[in-house]
Protein backbone atom coordinates (compact mmCIF):
# COMPACT_ATOMS: atom_id res chain seq x y z
CA UNK A 1 0.00 0.00 0.00
CA UNK A 2 1.37 3.38 -1.32
CA UNK A 3 0.06 6.78 0.38
CA UNK A 4 -0.36 10.18 -1.54
CA UNK A 5 0.24 13.52 -0.47
CA UNK A 6 -2.98 14.30 0.23
CA UNK A 7 -2.85 10.85 2.73
CA UNK A 8 -1.76 11.38 6.11
CA UNK A 9 1.52 10.09 6.85
CA UNK A 10 0.27 9.73 10.33
CA UNK A 11 -3.18 10.37 11.23
CA UNK A 12 -4.81 9.88 14.92
CA UNK A 13 -7.98 9.83 15.52
CA UNK A 14 -10.12 10.16 18.56
CA UNK A 15 -7.01 8.09 20.07
CA UNK A 16 -6.97 7.78 23.90
CA UNK A 17 -5.55 5.31 26.45
CA UNK A 18 -6.45 4.54 29.61
CA UNK A 19 -4.91 2.67 32.06
CA UNK A 20 -5.43 0.56 35.01
CA UNK A 21 -3.54 1.66 38.37
CA UNK A 22 -3.83 -0.54 41.35
CA UNK A 23 -4.60 1.80 44.25
CA UNK A 24 -4.84 0.82 48.36
CA UNK A 25 -4.74 2.73 51.61
CA UNK A 26 -1.87 2.22 53.47
CA UNK A 27 -0.83 -0.06 56.45
CA UNK A 28 -1.44 -4.20 56.52
CA UNK A 29 -5.02 -4.68 56.73
CA UNK A 30 -5.15 -2.85 53.78
CA UNK A 31 -2.62 -4.87 51.82
CA UNK A 32 -4.18 -7.79 53.01
CA UNK A 33 -7.72 -6.53 51.98
CA UNK A 34 -5.94 -5.79 48.09
CA UNK A 35 -5.18 -9.69 47.53
CA UNK A 36 -8.76 -10.64 47.58
CA UNK A 37 -10.51 -7.61 46.84
CA UNK A 38 -7.95 -5.52 44.49
CA UNK A 39 -8.85 -1.84 43.68
CA UNK A 40 -8.01 0.12 40.44
CA UNK A 41 -8.12 3.70 39.45
CA UNK A 42 -8.09 4.15 35.86
CA UNK A 43 -5.77 6.88 34.48
CA UNK A 44 -6.46 8.72 31.30
CA UNK A 45 -3.42 9.37 29.59
CA UNK A 46 -4.39 10.35 26.41
CA UNK A 47 -7.95 11.58 25.49
CA UNK A 48 -9.50 11.88 22.33
CA UNK A 49 -6.32 12.83 20.56
CA UNK A 50 -7.23 14.42 17.03
CA UNK A 51 -4.34 15.03 14.38
CA UNK A 52 -2.66 14.40 10.96
CA UNK A 53 0.81 14.71 9.68
CA UNK A 54 1.42 15.10 6.02
CA UNK A 55 4.10 12.78 4.45
CA UNK A 56 7.40 15.11 4.83
CA UNK A 57 6.13 17.31 7.49
CA UNK A 58 8.22 17.46 10.88
CA UNK A 59 6.29 18.84 14.00
CA UNK A 60 7.19 18.53 17.49
CA UNK A 61 4.74 17.15 20.69
CA UNK A 62 4.85 19.20 23.75
CA UNK A 63 3.61 19.24 27.06
CA UNK A 64 5.10 18.75 30.61
CA UNK A 65 6.21 14.95 32.05
CA UNK A 66 2.61 12.71 31.94
CA UNK A 67 0.95 15.01 29.75
CA UNK A 68 0.31 11.86 27.56
CA UNK A 69 3.27 12.52 24.89
CA UNK A 70 5.23 9.17 25.05
CA UNK A 71 2.19 7.02 25.30
CA UNK A 72 1.11 8.15 21.95
CA UNK A 73 4.01 8.17 20.47
CA UNK A 74 4.32 4.17 21.49
CA UNK A 75 0.62 3.75 20.07
CA UNK A 76 1.52 5.19 16.91
CA UNK A 77 4.62 3.07 16.68
CA UNK A 78 2.71 -0.19 17.31
CA UNK A 79 3.77 -0.47 21.13
CA UNK A 80 0.66 0.06 22.68
CA UNK A 81 -3.02 -0.86 21.87
CA UNK A 82 -5.36 2.10 22.17
CA UNK A 83 -8.41 1.97 24.47
CA UNK A 84 -10.35 4.29 22.18
CA UNK A 85 -10.01 5.98 18.80
CA UNK A 86 -7.74 4.55 16.01
CA UNK A 87 -4.75 5.81 14.03
CA UNK A 88 -3.13 5.38 11.10
CA UNK A 89 0.54 5.46 10.04
CA UNK A 90 1.43 5.17 6.30
CA UNK A 91 -2.12 4.15 5.88
CA UNK A 92 -1.70 1.20 8.33
CA UNK A 93 -3.04 0.43 11.82
CA UNK A 94 0.29 0.60 13.91
CA UNK A 95 -0.59 -2.18 16.73
CA UNK A 96 -1.35 -4.29 14.12
CA UNK A 97 2.48 -4.06 13.54
CA UNK A 98 2.46 -5.45 10.39
CA UNK A 99 6.51 -5.59 8.99
CA UNK A 100 5.78 -3.76 5.74
CA UNK A 101 4.85 -0.54 8.05
CA UNK A 102 7.76 -1.87 11.01
CA UNK A 103 10.11 -1.31 7.65
CA UNK A 104 9.22 2.19 7.03
CA UNK A 105 8.81 3.25 10.41
CA UNK A 106 11.49 3.96 13.18
CA UNK A 107 11.54 5.23 16.89
CA UNK A 108 14.65 6.89 18.68
CA UNK A 109 14.93 7.17 21.98
CA UNK A 110 17.46 9.27 23.70
CA UNK A 111 17.66 7.27 26.80
CA UNK A 112 18.31 4.15 24.77
CA UNK A 113 19.73 5.22 21.47
CA UNK A 114 21.41 1.94 20.52
CA UNK A 115 20.35 -1.35 21.57
CA UNK A 116 21.40 -4.85 20.55
CA UNK A 117 24.70 -6.45 21.90
CA UNK A 118 27.02 -4.02 23.77
CA UNK A 119 30.14 -5.76 23.11
CA UNK A 120 29.35 -6.06 18.87
CA UNK A 121 31.40 -2.87 16.65
CA UNK A 122 28.86 0.05 15.54
CA UNK A 123 29.31 -1.74 12.04
CA UNK A 124 28.02 -5.35 13.24
CA UNK A 125 25.18 -3.44 14.34
CA UNK A 126 24.82 -1.66 11.52
CA UNK A 127 25.23 -4.62 9.23
CA UNK A 128 22.62 -6.47 11.46
CA UNK A 129 19.86 -3.16 11.06
CA UNK A 130 20.88 -3.84 7.07
CA UNK A 131 19.88 -7.48 7.23
CA UNK A 132 16.51 -7.03 9.85
CA UNK A 133 14.92 -4.11 7.60
CA UNK A 134 16.16 -6.03 4.34
CA UNK A 135 17.95 -3.26 3.03
CA UNK A 136 19.58 -4.25 -0.25
CA UNK A 137 23.49 -3.85 -0.43
CA UNK A 138 23.85 -1.23 -2.58
CA UNK A 139 21.72 1.04 -0.93
CA UNK A 140 22.86 0.11 2.32
CA UNK A 141 26.49 1.10 1.69
CA UNK A 142 25.15 4.29 -0.27
CA UNK A 143 23.42 5.49 3.06
CA UNK A 144 25.89 4.21 5.06
CA UNK A 145 28.32 6.22 3.37
CA UNK A 146 26.10 9.76 3.61
CA UNK A 147 25.23 8.94 7.38
CA UNK A 148 28.76 8.10 7.94
CA UNK A 149 29.81 11.54 6.73
CA UNK A 150 26.81 13.67 8.12
CA UNK A 151 27.41 11.89 11.58
CA UNK A 152 31.15 11.29 11.49
CA UNK A 153 31.29 8.23 12.66
CA UNK A 154 34.49 6.81 10.59
CA UNK A 155 36.10 6.57 14.06
CA UNK A 156 33.27 4.72 16.13
CA UNK A 157 32.92 2.14 13.10
CA UNK A 158 35.27 -0.59 14.46
CA UNK A 159 34.32 0.22 18.49
CA UNK A 160 32.25 -1.68 20.69
CA UNK A 161 28.75 -0.23 21.52
CA UNK A 162 29.56 -0.29 25.40
CA UNK A 163 32.94 1.55 24.88
CA UNK A 164 30.91 4.51 23.06
CA UNK A 165 30.25 7.86 24.89
CA UNK A 166 26.41 9.13 25.44
CA UNK A 167 26.68 11.09 22.57
CA UNK A 168 28.70 8.30 20.39
CA UNK A 169 25.70 6.41 21.13
CA UNK A 170 23.47 8.90 19.97
CA UNK A 171 24.71 9.48 16.28
CA UNK A 172 25.72 5.58 16.26
CA UNK A 173 22.07 4.82 17.27
CA UNK A 174 20.97 7.53 14.94
CA UNK A 175 22.52 6.10 12.09
CA UNK A 176 21.34 2.31 12.99
CA UNK A 177 17.78 3.90 13.21
CA UNK A 178 18.02 5.78 9.90
CA UNK A 179 20.30 3.43 8.05
CA UNK A 180 16.58 2.01 6.00
CA UNK A 181 15.60 5.41 4.92
CA UNK A 182 12.28 5.08 6.90
CA UNK A 183 9.88 7.11 5.98
CA UNK A 184 8.05 8.37 9.19
CA UNK A 185 10.08 8.81 12.38
CA UNK A 186 9.56 9.30 15.77
CA UNK A 187 11.83 10.88 17.78
CA UNK A 188 11.67 10.54 22.20
CA UNK A 189 13.51 13.09 23.65
CA UNK A 190 16.64 12.60 21.07
CA UNK A 191 18.88 15.19 22.86
CA UNK A 192 18.28 14.06 26.68
CA UNK A 193 21.38 14.35 28.28
CA UNK A 194 23.72 15.30 25.90
CA UNK A 195 26.10 18.21 25.98
CA UNK A 196 25.50 21.48 24.52
CA UNK A 197 27.69 20.50 21.32
CA UNK A 198 26.72 16.94 20.92
CA UNK A 199 22.75 18.09 20.96
CA UNK A 200 23.55 20.36 18.63
CA UNK A 201 25.11 18.43 16.03
CA UNK A 202 22.51 15.79 16.42
CA UNK A 203 19.85 18.43 15.85
CA UNK A 204 21.50 19.42 12.55
CA UNK A 205 21.40 16.41 11.57
CA UNK A 206 17.95 15.84 11.96
CA UNK A 207 16.84 19.34 10.41
CA UNK A 208 19.10 18.54 7.18
CA UNK A 209 18.06 14.67 7.41
CA UNK A 210 14.16 15.82 7.64
CA UNK A 211 14.89 18.07 4.74
CA UNK A 212 16.82 15.85 2.61
CA UNK A 213 14.89 12.73 2.50
CA UNK A 214 11.48 14.34 3.18
CA UNK A 215 10.88 11.80 6.31
CA UNK A 216 7.69 12.84 8.61
CA UNK A 217 9.38 13.42 11.96
CA UNK A 218 6.98 13.20 15.36
CA UNK A 219 9.53 14.86 17.91
CA UNK A 220 9.06 14.77 21.48
CA UNK A 221 11.50 16.93 23.13
CA UNK A 222 11.62 18.97 26.48
CA UNK A 223 14.61 21.41 24.57
CA UNK A 224 13.36 24.33 23.13
CA UNK A 225 16.35 24.65 20.94
CA UNK A 226 15.19 20.79 19.14
CA UNK A 227 11.92 22.22 18.92
CA UNK A 228 13.14 25.53 17.55
CA UNK A 229 15.72 23.94 15.00
CA UNK A 230 13.57 21.57 13.48
CA UNK A 231 9.34 22.16 14.23
CA UNK A 232 7.66 24.98 12.44
CA UNK A 233 4.17 22.79 13.36
CA UNK A 234 3.79 21.77 17.01
CA UNK A 235 0.81 20.18 19.02
CA UNK A 236 1.10 20.94 22.89
CA UNK A 237 -0.79 18.48 24.98
CA UNK A 238 -1.91 18.41 28.67
CA UNK A 239 -3.48 16.29 30.31
CA UNK A 240 -4.31 13.69 27.40
CA UNK A 241 -5.37 16.39 24.98
CA UNK A 242 -3.88 18.72 22.23
CA UNK A 243 -3.75 22.35 23.58
CA UNK A 244 -2.96 23.68 20.91
CA UNK A 245 -2.01 22.65 17.27
CA UNK A 246 -0.52 25.20 14.80
CA UNK A 247 2.96 27.37 13.98
CA UNK A 248 5.47 27.58 16.11
CA UNK A 249 6.00 30.98 16.00
CA UNK A 250 2.64 31.61 17.54
CA UNK A 251 2.39 29.49 19.91
CA UNK A 252 4.22 31.99 22.52
CA UNK A 253 0.93 34.47 20.89
CA UNK A 254 -1.76 32.20 21.96
CA UNK A 255 -0.25 31.17 24.89
CA UNK A 256 1.34 34.04 26.61
CA UNK A 257 -0.97 36.93 28.00
CA UNK A 258 2.08 39.72 27.70
CA UNK A 259 4.85 40.95 25.28
CA UNK A 260 8.24 41.86 26.43
CA UNK A 261 9.09 45.23 25.45
CA UNK A 262 12.94 46.13 24.89
CA UNK A 263 13.68 49.85 25.89
CA UNK A 264 16.88 51.08 25.03
CA UNK A 265 17.52 54.75 26.57
CA UNK A 266 18.47 57.47 24.19
CA UNK A 267 20.59 59.09 27.49
CA UNK A 268 22.61 56.60 28.83
CA UNK A 269 21.16 56.82 32.82
CA UNK A 270 18.25 58.10 32.27
CA UNK A 271 15.52 56.79 34.93
CA UNK A 272 11.97 56.61 34.09
CA UNK A 273 9.38 54.92 36.26
CA UNK A 274 8.93 51.80 34.22
CA UNK A 275 6.26 50.16 36.53
CA UNK A 276 4.09 52.36 34.95
CA UNK A 277 4.69 50.99 31.75
CA UNK A 278 5.19 47.12 33.01
CA UNK A 279 6.78 44.95 34.71
CA UNK A 280 10.63 45.02 34.31
CA UNK A 281 11.46 41.87 33.98
CA UNK A 282 15.56 42.36 32.95
CA UNK A 283 17.71 45.14 33.44
CA UNK A 284 20.59 45.72 31.19
CA UNK A 285 23.73 48.00 30.36
CA UNK A 286 23.33 51.78 29.95
CA UNK A 287 19.59 52.28 30.99
CA UNK A 288 18.17 49.19 28.84
CA UNK A 289 15.35 47.51 30.56
CA UNK A 290 13.22 44.66 29.25
CA UNK A 291 9.03 45.11 30.56
CA UNK A 292 6.22 42.42 30.14
CA UNK A 293 3.15 44.27 29.08
CA UNK A 294 -0.01 42.74 28.48
CA UNK A 295 -0.11 42.03 24.92
CA UNK A 296 -3.91 44.38 24.79
CA UNK A 297 -1.42 47.18 26.21
CA UNK A 298 1.04 46.78 24.41
CA UNK A 299 0.27 49.92 21.39
CA UNK A 300 -1.10 52.27 23.90
CA UNK A 301 2.31 51.34 26.36
CA UNK A 302 4.39 51.47 23.10
CA UNK A 303 2.80 54.71 22.34
CA UNK A 304 3.59 56.47 25.98
CA UNK A 305 7.46 55.36 25.68
CA UNK A 306 7.83 56.70 22.75
CA UNK A 307 5.98 59.93 23.67
CA UNK A 308 7.65 60.48 26.86
CA UNK A 309 10.90 59.15 26.92
CA UNK A 310 14.07 59.77 24.64
CA UNK A 311 14.19 56.17 23.42
CA UNK A 312 16.98 55.07 21.40
CA UNK A 313 15.86 51.54 20.29
CA UNK A 314 12.64 49.95 20.94
CA UNK A 315 11.66 46.57 20.45
CA UNK A 316 8.49 44.41 20.84
CA UNK A 317 9.38 40.82 21.48
CA UNK A 318 7.31 37.28 22.30
CA UNK A 319 8.65 36.07 25.80
CA UNK A 320 11.08 33.10 25.47
CA UNK A 321 9.15 29.24 24.21
CA UNK A 322 10.96 28.28 27.45
CA UNK A 323 9.32 30.62 29.55
CA UNK A 324 6.03 30.67 28.05
CA UNK A 325 5.71 26.33 28.12
CA UNK A 326 7.19 26.80 31.85
CA UNK A 327 4.48 29.27 32.63
CA UNK A 328 2.00 26.90 30.65
CA UNK A 329 2.50 23.71 32.29
CA UNK A 330 3.01 25.70 35.97
CA UNK A 331 -0.47 27.10 35.40
CA UNK A 332 -1.62 23.31 34.05
CA UNK A 333 -0.62 21.88 36.90
CA UNK A 334 -2.45 24.08 39.42
CA UNK B 1 11.95 -19.24 5.81
CA UNK B 2 15.60 -18.21 4.51
CA UNK B 3 15.38 -14.83 5.92
CA UNK B 4 14.53 -15.65 8.84
CA UNK B 5 17.11 -18.57 8.87
CA UNK B 6 19.77 -16.43 7.65
CA UNK B 7 18.21 -14.12 10.18
CA UNK B 8 18.57 -16.53 13.02
CA UNK B 9 21.98 -17.42 12.16
CA UNK B 10 23.30 -13.76 12.57
CA UNK B 11 21.14 -13.24 15.64
CA UNK B 12 23.04 -16.27 17.08
CA UNK B 13 26.73 -15.52 15.96
CA UNK B 14 26.00 -12.04 17.83
CA UNK B 15 24.91 -12.97 20.69
CA UNK B 16 27.62 -15.74 20.82
CA UNK B 17 30.00 -13.22 20.60
CA UNK B 18 28.51 -11.05 23.46
CA UNK B 19 29.03 -14.49 25.11
CA UNK B 20 32.63 -15.40 24.64
CA UNK B 21 33.41 -12.00 25.94
CA UNK B 22 31.52 -12.86 28.92
CA UNK B 23 33.76 -16.21 29.01
CA UNK B 24 34.92 -15.92 32.93
CA UNK B 25 31.63 -15.27 33.68
CA UNK B 26 30.65 -18.36 31.47
CA UNK B 27 32.83 -20.76 32.51
CA UNK B 28 30.99 -19.85 36.81
CA UNK B 29 27.66 -20.79 34.99
CA UNK B 30 28.91 -24.38 33.58
CA UNK B 31 30.39 -25.07 36.29
CA UNK B 32 26.79 -24.26 38.70
CA UNK B 33 24.96 -25.89 36.17
CA UNK B 34 27.39 -29.14 36.89
CA UNK B 35 26.76 -29.08 40.42
CA UNK B 36 23.59 -30.80 40.85
CA UNK B 37 24.02 -33.72 38.65
CA UNK B 38 27.94 -34.49 40.33
CA UNK B 39 25.94 -34.28 43.60
CA UNK B 40 23.73 -37.19 42.57
CA UNK B 41 26.24 -38.87 41.12
CA UNK B 42 28.07 -38.75 44.57
CA UNK B 43 24.92 -39.74 46.78
CA UNK B 44 23.24 -42.55 44.06
CA UNK B 45 26.54 -43.97 43.82
CA UNK B 46 27.07 -43.97 47.74
CA UNK B 47 23.57 -44.59 48.33
CA UNK B 48 22.80 -47.42 45.70
CA UNK B 49 26.77 -48.69 45.19
CA UNK B 50 24.84 -51.82 43.09
CA UNK B 51 22.36 -49.67 41.05
CA UNK B 52 23.23 -50.58 37.18
CA UNK B 53 24.25 -47.54 35.08
CA UNK B 54 24.63 -44.49 37.76
CA UNK B 55 27.73 -42.74 36.48
CA UNK B 56 26.93 -43.35 32.78
CA UNK B 57 23.16 -41.79 33.77
CA UNK B 58 24.91 -39.08 36.01
CA UNK B 59 27.20 -38.01 33.17
CA UNK B 60 24.83 -38.60 30.81
CA UNK B 61 22.44 -36.15 32.57
CA UNK B 62 25.31 -33.73 32.75
CA UNK B 63 25.65 -33.30 29.26
CA UNK B 64 21.99 -32.54 28.67
CA UNK B 65 21.65 -30.23 31.50
CA UNK B 66 24.74 -27.77 29.72
CA UNK B 67 22.90 -28.03 26.07
CA UNK B 68 18.88 -27.68 27.71
CA UNK B 69 19.46 -25.09 29.97
CA UNK B 70 17.56 -21.97 29.46
CA UNK B 71 18.02 -18.61 30.75
CA UNK B 72 14.38 -16.70 29.67
CA UNK B 73 14.26 -15.35 33.12
CA UNK B 74 17.09 -13.09 32.39
CA UNK B 75 17.02 -12.49 28.97
CA UNK B 76 13.19 -11.97 28.21
CA UNK B 77 11.74 -11.40 31.17
CA UNK B 78 14.23 -8.63 32.31
CA UNK B 79 14.11 -7.34 28.47
CA UNK B 80 10.37 -6.85 29.61
CA UNK B 81 11.12 -4.90 33.13
CA UNK B 82 13.64 -2.67 31.89
CA UNK B 83 11.54 -1.72 28.60
CA UNK B 84 14.04 -3.00 26.03
CA UNK B 85 11.63 -5.56 24.76
CA UNK B 86 9.35 -2.39 23.51
CA UNK B 87 12.00 -1.91 21.16
CA UNK B 88 11.86 -5.33 19.64
CA UNK B 89 8.11 -4.55 18.90
CA UNK B 90 9.20 -1.79 16.32
CA UNK B 91 11.40 -3.81 14.74
CA UNK B 92 10.43 -5.92 11.61
CA UNK B 93 11.49 -8.77 13.63
CA UNK B 94 10.25 -12.21 15.15
CA UNK B 95 10.05 -10.67 18.94
CA UNK B 96 11.28 -13.80 20.58
CA UNK B 97 14.35 -13.82 17.90
CA UNK B 98 16.76 -12.39 20.74
CA UNK B 99 15.31 -14.61 23.36
CA UNK B 100 15.76 -17.80 21.06
CA UNK B 101 19.53 -16.68 19.64
CA UNK B 102 20.50 -16.00 22.94
CA UNK B 103 19.47 -19.44 24.37
CA UNK B 104 21.12 -21.13 21.87
CA UNK B 105 24.55 -19.16 21.77
CA UNK B 106 24.30 -19.72 25.69
CA UNK B 107 23.98 -23.79 24.72
CA UNK B 108 26.69 -23.47 22.38
CA UNK B 109 29.08 -21.81 24.32
CA UNK B 110 28.07 -24.62 27.34
CA UNK B 111 28.80 -27.38 25.24
CA UNK B 112 32.57 -26.17 24.04
CA UNK B 113 33.23 -25.63 27.71
CA UNK B 114 31.15 -28.37 29.01
CA UNK B 115 31.05 -31.00 27.31
CA UNK B 116 34.76 -31.90 26.73
CA UNK B 117 35.31 -32.17 30.56
CA UNK B 118 31.67 -34.52 30.75
CA UNK B 119 33.50 -36.44 28.42
CA UNK B 120 36.56 -36.89 29.85
CA UNK B 121 34.77 -37.68 33.59
CA UNK B 122 33.10 -40.57 31.38
CA UNK B 123 36.00 -42.03 29.69
CA UNK B 124 37.92 -41.73 33.20
CA UNK B 125 35.34 -43.52 34.96
CA UNK B 126 34.87 -46.15 31.97
CA UNK B 127 31.10 -44.33 31.70
CA UNK B 128 31.73 -43.81 28.17
CA UNK B 129 27.99 -44.33 26.58
CA UNK B 130 27.70 -46.60 23.39
CA UNK B 131 27.94 -44.90 20.09
CA UNK B 132 24.25 -46.36 19.13
CA UNK B 133 22.65 -45.52 22.52
CA UNK B 134 24.55 -42.18 21.77
CA UNK B 135 22.91 -41.72 18.33
CA UNK B 136 19.34 -42.76 19.82
CA UNK B 137 19.51 -39.87 22.20
CA UNK B 138 20.00 -37.49 19.98
CA UNK B 139 16.41 -36.46 18.27
CA UNK B 140 15.51 -37.13 22.25
CA UNK B 141 17.91 -34.48 23.03
CA UNK B 142 17.20 -32.29 20.26
CA UNK B 143 13.17 -32.53 22.28
CA UNK B 144 14.67 -32.19 25.16
CA UNK B 145 15.79 -28.56 24.25
CA UNK B 146 12.80 -27.52 22.88
CA UNK B 147 10.74 -29.12 25.89
CA UNK B 148 12.94 -26.67 28.31
CA UNK B 149 12.80 -23.72 26.17
CA UNK B 150 9.42 -23.90 26.64
CA UNK B 151 9.36 -24.35 29.97
CA UNK B 152 11.22 -21.81 31.32
CA UNK B 153 10.14 -19.17 28.37
CA UNK B 154 6.42 -20.15 29.46
CA UNK B 155 7.27 -19.41 33.12
CA UNK B 156 8.86 -15.98 32.32
CA UNK B 157 6.12 -14.91 30.30
CA UNK B 158 4.76 -14.33 33.76
CA UNK B 159 6.99 -11.04 33.49
CA UNK B 160 3.72 -9.76 31.23
CA UNK B 161 2.00 -10.04 34.56
CA UNK B 162 4.45 -10.30 37.42
CA UNK B 163 7.35 -8.39 38.78
CA UNK B 164 8.53 -12.49 40.14
CA UNK B 165 9.12 -14.06 36.64
CA UNK B 166 12.35 -15.10 38.47
CA UNK B 167 9.85 -16.91 40.71
CA UNK B 168 8.19 -18.63 38.63
CA UNK B 169 11.28 -20.01 36.87
CA UNK B 170 12.73 -20.84 40.29
CA UNK B 171 9.49 -23.10 41.07
CA UNK B 172 9.96 -24.55 37.63
CA UNK B 173 13.51 -25.53 37.81
CA UNK B 174 12.68 -27.41 41.38
CA UNK B 175 9.95 -28.94 39.60
CA UNK B 176 12.57 -30.38 37.00
CA UNK B 177 15.43 -30.92 39.73
CA UNK B 178 12.57 -32.78 41.64
CA UNK B 179 10.86 -34.58 38.84
CA UNK B 180 12.95 -34.06 35.98
CA UNK B 181 15.13 -36.80 37.06
CA UNK B 182 18.37 -34.93 38.95
CA UNK B 183 17.37 -35.66 42.41
CA UNK B 184 16.93 -39.19 41.80
CA UNK B 185 17.06 -41.60 38.56
CA UNK B 186 13.29 -42.21 38.19
CA UNK B 187 14.36 -45.94 37.82
CA UNK B 188 15.32 -45.38 41.57
CA UNK B 189 12.03 -44.13 42.99
CA UNK B 190 9.88 -45.77 44.77
CA UNK B 191 6.21 -47.39 43.93
CA UNK B 192 4.42 -45.66 41.03
CA UNK B 193 6.91 -42.54 40.85
CA UNK B 194 8.68 -44.19 38.23
CA UNK B 195 6.00 -44.61 35.91
CA UNK B 196 4.64 -41.26 36.65
CA UNK B 197 7.49 -39.54 36.31
CA UNK B 198 7.94 -40.68 33.18
CA UNK B 199 4.67 -39.31 31.58
CA UNK B 200 5.91 -35.65 33.00
CA UNK B 201 7.07 -32.64 31.12
CA UNK B 202 10.03 -31.99 33.63
CA UNK B 203 11.51 -35.62 32.54
CA UNK B 204 10.66 -35.58 29.01
CA UNK B 205 12.87 -31.92 29.04
CA UNK B 206 15.64 -33.71 31.23
CA UNK B 207 16.09 -36.71 32.50
CA UNK B 208 14.63 -38.86 29.19
CA UNK B 209 17.74 -38.63 26.73
CA UNK B 210 20.10 -39.13 29.55
CA UNK B 211 18.43 -42.45 29.67
CA UNK B 212 18.69 -42.92 26.43
CA UNK B 213 22.10 -42.29 26.13
CA UNK B 214 22.99 -44.40 28.95
CA UNK B 215 20.94 -46.93 27.85
CA UNK B 216 18.16 -47.16 30.24
CA UNK B 217 15.30 -46.32 28.18
CA UNK B 218 14.32 -47.19 24.74
CA UNK B 219 14.34 -44.53 22.47
CA UNK B 220 10.75 -45.51 20.92
CA UNK B 221 9.06 -45.59 24.23
CA UNK B 222 10.85 -41.96 25.12
CA UNK B 223 10.02 -40.01 21.85
CA UNK B 224 5.73 -40.10 21.66
CA UNK B 225 6.22 -38.36 25.28
CA UNK B 226 8.34 -35.91 24.32
CA UNK B 227 6.14 -34.95 21.13
CA UNK B 228 3.13 -35.25 23.32
CA UNK B 229 4.59 -32.58 25.83
CA UNK B 230 6.00 -30.28 22.74
CA UNK B 231 2.80 -29.85 20.92
CA UNK B 232 0.94 -29.35 24.73
CA UNK B 233 3.82 -26.46 25.63
CA UNK B 234 4.00 -25.15 22.03
CA UNK B 235 0.34 -24.38 22.28
CA UNK B 236 0.67 -23.31 26.01
CA UNK B 237 3.31 -20.76 25.11
CA UNK B 238 2.08 -19.50 22.31
CA UNK B 239 -1.29 -18.85 24.09
CA UNK B 240 0.47 -17.62 27.17
CA UNK B 241 2.41 -14.99 24.20
CA UNK B 242 -0.70 -13.86 22.69
CA UNK B 243 -2.19 -13.20 25.82
CA UNK B 244 0.75 -11.79 27.36
CA UNK B 245 1.34 -9.43 24.27
CA UNK B 246 -1.97 -8.39 24.44
CA UNK B 247 -1.19 -7.23 28.20
CA UNK B 248 1.96 -5.68 27.26
CA UNK B 249 -0.08 -3.96 24.53
CA UNK B 250 -2.40 -2.61 27.14
CA UNK B 251 -0.25 -1.67 30.03
CA UNK B 252 2.83 -0.98 28.17
CA UNK B 253 5.34 -3.19 30.21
Amino acid sequence: MTTSSATPAVLADGLGMDFRAPVRPPGLRAALASVVRPRYRTVRAVRGLEFALRPGEVAGFLGPNGAGKTTTMKMLAGILHPTAGTARVLGRVPWRRERSLLRRIALVRGSRPLGGPEELTVLDTLRFQRLLYEVPDAEFRRNLAELGELLELAELMGRQVRALSLGERMRAGLAAALVHRPRVLFLDEPTIGLDVAAAAAVRAFLAGYAERTAATVLLTSHHMPDVEALCRRVLLIERGRVRYDGALDRLAAELAPHQLVRVTPAVAGATAEWERFGTVQERGEGGRVALRVPRAEVPRVVGELLARLPVAELAVEEPPLEAVLARFHQEDAE
Amino acid sequence: MRGFARLLAVACWRESVTWWSLRSFLITLIVDQSVAPLLGLLVWTAAAPGAHGVTSYYLALAAVQLLTVSFEQHTFANAVYDGTFADTLVRPQPALLGAVATNLAIRFWYGVFGLPVVVAAAAATGALPRPAALLAAVPSLLLAMALRFCLTCGASFSAFWTQRAHGAVSLMETLLFLLGGMAAPLALLPGPGAAVGRLLPFWAALGAPAEVASGQADVLQVLPVQLGWLVVLVGAVALLWRRGLRRFAAVGG
